[in-house]
């Protein structure tokens, strides 16, 4: 990576009158695999390799991307965007404008213990081919008419400079394993699961994970719930909600609707707005005790993993809502600046080509103290929902359905029957008034988050441990 | 410029052929702009300017496919060498079929409008436009994108097959906000159409200028009236769901029907059309130099066809429907065909039921059973004995899509052209009704 090329971005578009200016040199490499049935129908590289720059001129704030790296080019790319900044100037009432925050200089890398080319590529093969067999082994009455797999290895690296002083290098692996599994019986229809594992290494995470007995857990569950699963209780009951599903619910309850951008109404026409207010922090209250979820990019080995953001602000853990008080949003220097703080380092791109905005890390609900068996020992009739397949939250980020797959009913402080498809659709605070208890096992959930226009995925992880709400009333699909 | 991308192409085949048995080269040279609107003003000026190139190679069977987003050649070629190395070591696909030996196509004239290179420049008076019809309808506040772009394309496959476009796309979405209520609107088109970037703003403003009073709807069965924005986004669920790489990977509700059987109500047709140049996905070629031809995934209720590339044709005993994707065939543009109904009409033959202008956040909890819900935004209004008499929010859709398929009861007589966040695939399609949807809300 070229620092000079990038120092030169930065200072040409200086003298071209840019207030602020920024140039970021990314590269992505992904390898992937995607195998049907356990046989690979294609193996794949990619590579993304250019220059995002960002400036302000008299208040236009600017992004260009550009995969020709020549130094006439980016010439050309900063000079376009000056004239077409210029071009707008007029159309600006509030001119954009950054936090004065300390930007840093550094560099971090997360390792792999276990390089991805140290496995041959008809190891990893064979890899896949035994998901699929343990997928069909391990289902007993059921049939598994089909699965489907994407395995991908991705490097990402970084190279950021700002007119502020900002300079931060950085190189993250990350592996990743999306597992489509369907069950099939002649007479009680078929049921779905997406396994996913993700995080950032290398192939030691393969060991840690052991998705083969994972996927056979699953199997033996999910073949239950196909035959066996009754509908849920229609009163209202006490529900243990599975980890899996808090770690979702914080990232869509609590981590979207605490993007500043998306409290400031800059995402209102893609993501949506939010219903936290920017008097909100610090004294709106939103649930019970219980209800503290916090953001940290600075896990090691986490998917969301970062040490600065894009913007050269050191990464920090964040209190999104705190003992039940809306606390802290994500911010970037723009919103820092509107709502007169300092950054808190969450402004990050999925590539060179798009834009740094505020995204998600690590998003989890602090754990409890109590064990999983205390946490049902005084349910006399209640339902403990484990996993999920279909969500969805409105655009403020408060009327939200979770539908659970592998979940039980609970008879006198013990887990029983099977249930199909019990529908958790709750508003944001009720979910979070509603939380009587949380265990101490804490367990994290990879996902990709989907925001900004063009549409951005971003590695997160987002988790929590099992909690109880007291009385909640289910639903059931079409029901 | 189509000697240039051709001539690289040819080049980079050159230097392919002695490795693999097949290869094809495509390169997309992207040139764009994205204009974002927030509270009326411009909040981002984006712009790209992007050279991809997508290759695909075979070798004894085995499929392997580079995507790259770079101008540094070395790496492309170090790749290539890298991934050729893999050939022993990797089984023959199950979806291997020899690329297509080349057939003369038709091509399509119009695909670029001229006055898109102009605006890119100066986008001023298009977002002007926006806004203002948008304040002047009475919205308060608006936020939005604009986006104008150029694409060139070219195509080479080791067969002889070679193949160039270029072409224009103009994105204009906008939501406006009254108070407590809000409305949105959209345009994906290959050209600069000013009455229809103008609409955007106007319809969004109308939606959230709509003023009645507003009424709490207890969750159950609704007559539902779904504007095309509602419509494109799950029409385009079903026409992915149409790709036979979906079918064979376990994401369609086709999984377990056939070509024949009754799939919808008898007065819908959804077509693939690739070739309506008014849509900016349309092309004359696919991804394996396949010419391409419009046809109908659902024709009066039936499905007609999946959509199919030469490997999945192969796989399914049939042939490609120009649909490639090299690996998953793909639906280019979508087109709900008209039926004969105005939106007033729909509104008079609805007993009790809601008008759902917008939604978001599909998702599915069995792809194969088509069990599914999604999120309305922005204006949803409440109509009884055919008239709208209240306005209501955020209510979900949580039924299923074979059954809503079949439920649809009326189909709008006006097609809009529809492309935004939520709507990706370009697509015509007008308003339609559907009887007996399942709504729900939250309850707690």
């Amino acid at each position: 990576m070229n620092e000079d090329m990038l120092r030169y971005v930065v200072d040409y578009a200086l003298s071209l009158g840019a207030e602020y200016a920024e140039a970021r040199h990314q590269v992505d490499e992904t390898s992937a695999m995607i195998s049907r049935n356990g046989r690979l129908i294609t193996l794949g590289k990619s590579v993304s390799d250019g220059v995002g720059i960002r400036l302000i001129y008299k208040g236009v704030l600017t992004f260009s991307a550009t995969n020709k790296l020549d130094k006439s080019n980016l010439i050309d790319v900063v000079k376009k965007s000056v004239d077409r900044a210029k071009a707008l100037t007029h159309l600006i009432r509030q001119p954009a404008k950054f936090s004065g925050d300390a930007v840093g200089k550094g560099s971090y890398r997360a390792y792999m213990l276990k390089d991805f080319h140290s496995t041959a590529v008809d190891e990893k093969i064979k890899f896949l081919e035994d998901l699929h067999k343990t997928a069909v082994n391990t289902a007993k009455e059921v049939k598994v008419p089909t699965t489907y797999c994407e395995y991908v290895e991705h490097i990402q690296k970084k190279l950021i400079l700002n007119s502020d002083g900002g300079f931060v290098r950085s190189e993250v692996p990350r592996l990743s394993i999306t597992f489509n599994l369907v069950l099939h019986h002649g007479s009680k229809g078929t049921l779905q699961r997406l396994m996913q594992w993700g995080a950032s290494g290398g192939l030691e995470l393969l060991q840690n994970w052991d998705p083969i007995r994972s996927l056979e857990s699953e199997v033996t569950s999910l073949e239950k719930v196909l035959l066996h699963g009754i509908e849920p209780p229609k009163e209202p009951i006490d529900v243990i909600v599975g980890s899996e599903i808090v770690g979702l619910i914080v990232h869509e309850s609590a981590g979207h609707p605490m993007e500043a951008d998306r409290i400031l109404g800059r995402e209102a026409a893609q993501a949506g707005e939010s219903y936290v207010k920017p008097d909100y922090f610090g004294n709106y209250r939103i649930g019970s005790k219980y209800a503290t979820v916090i953001e940290d990019p600075t896990i090691p080995g986490s998917y969301g993993f970062y040490e600065y953001d894009d913007e050269c602000v050191k990464a920090r853990p964040r209190y999104l809502y705190k003992e039940g008080v809306i606390n802290e949003p994500l911010h970037n220097r723009s919103t820092a600046y509107i709502l007169r703080t300092t950054s808190n380092g969450s402004s990050r791109s999925m590539d060179y080509a798009s834009e740094p905005i505020i995204r998600m890390s690590n998003t989890y609900l602090k754990p409890g103290d109590m064990g999983f068996d205390e946490l049902i020992e005084d349910i006399n009739h209640g339902v403990y929902i484990k996993s999920y397949m279909e969500w969805n939250i409105d655009d403020i980020r408060w009327n939200q359905r979770y539908v659970g797959l592998e979940s039980y009913l609970i008879i006198n402080g013990e887990l029983k029957d099977m249930i199909r498809n019990p529908v958790l659709e709750i508003s944001t605070s009720s979910f979070y008034s509603k939380i009587t208890g949380a265990d101490r096992e804490l367990r994290f959930y990879p996902g990709t988050c989907g925001k900004g226009e063009p549409p951005q995925g971003m590695p997160v992880w987002f988790g929590g441990p099992n909690v109880k709400l007291s009385k909640i009333k289910l639903g059931g699909v079409g029901a | 410029m189509n000697a240039d991308l051709l001539s690289i192409n040819e080049s980079i085949l050159g230097k392919l052929r002695n490795s693999y048995d097949e290869s094809a080269v495509q390169i997309n040279e992207v040139n764009n702009v994205m204009i974002k609107i927030v509270n009326n003003e411009i909040s981002l000026k984006h712009s790209q300017t992007l050279y991809n190139i997508s290759l695909y190679l075979v070798k004894k069977g085995r499929l392997f496919m580079l995507e790259s987003s770079t101008s540094n050649i070395s790496e492309l070629t170090s790749l290539v060498e890298r991934i050729g190395s893999y050939a022993e070591l990797v089984q023959e696909s199950e979806l291997y079929a020899p690329l297509p030996e080349p057939k003369p196509y038709k091509a399509l004239s119009n695909l670029f409008d001229n006055k898109v290179l102009n605006y890119i420049d100066n986008s001023a008076q298009l977002c002007e436009l926006m806004i203002n019809s948008a304040i002047n309808e009475g919205a308060q506040r608006v936020s939005g994108t604009l986006k104008l772009s150029i694409v060139s394309k070219a195509l080479t496959t080791s067969k002889g097959f070679e193949g160039f476009e270029r072409g224009s796309e103009v994105v204009s979405y906008l939501r406006a906000f009254k108070n407590e209520s809000s409305g949105h609107w959209a345009y994906g088109g290959r050209f600069v159409d000013l009455n229809s970037i103008e609409y955007v703003g106007k319809k969004a403003a109308q939606y959230a200028a709509f003023t009645k009073e507003v009424v709490e709807v207890p969750p159950k069965k609704y007559e539902v009236i779904l504007s095309p924005l509602v419509v494109g986004n799950l029409m385009e669920l079903v026409a992915t769901m149409a790709s036979s790489f979906y079918v064979l990977s376990g994401f369609s509700i086709f999984m377990n029907k056939k070509v024949g059987d009754v799939v919808a109500s008898e007065n819908l047709t959804l077509a693939d059309v690739p070739r309506d140049v008014e849509l900016s996905n349309s092309t004359a070629f696919d991804d394996e130099g396949v010419e391409t031809y419009d046809k109908e995934i659902i024709g009066g209720g039936v499905l007609k066809s999946l959509l199919h590339n030469s490997k999945t044709a192969a796989k399914f005993s049939t042939t490609s429907t120009g649909n490639a994707g090299l690996i998953s065939p793909k639906p280019w543009n979508i087109s709900l065909m008209p039926g004969d109904s105005s939106e007033d009409e729909m509104v008079e033959e609805t007993k009790e039921g809601l008008l759902i202008t917008n939604n978001w956040y599909t998702r599915l909890q069995n792809y194969v059973e088509g069990t599914f819900s999604t999120v309305s935004r922005d204006a949803v209004f409440y109509v009884r004995n055919g008239e709208i008499v209240g306005t209501t929010r955020r209510v979900r859709i949580a039924d299923n899509l074979n059954k809503l398929l079949r439920n649809v009861s009326f189909i709008g007589k006006k097609q809009y052209l529809i492309k935004w966040w939520e709507v990706t695939v370009p697509s015509k399609v007008p308003y339609v009704m559907v009887k007996d949807v399942n709504i729900t809300k939250p309850f707690d």
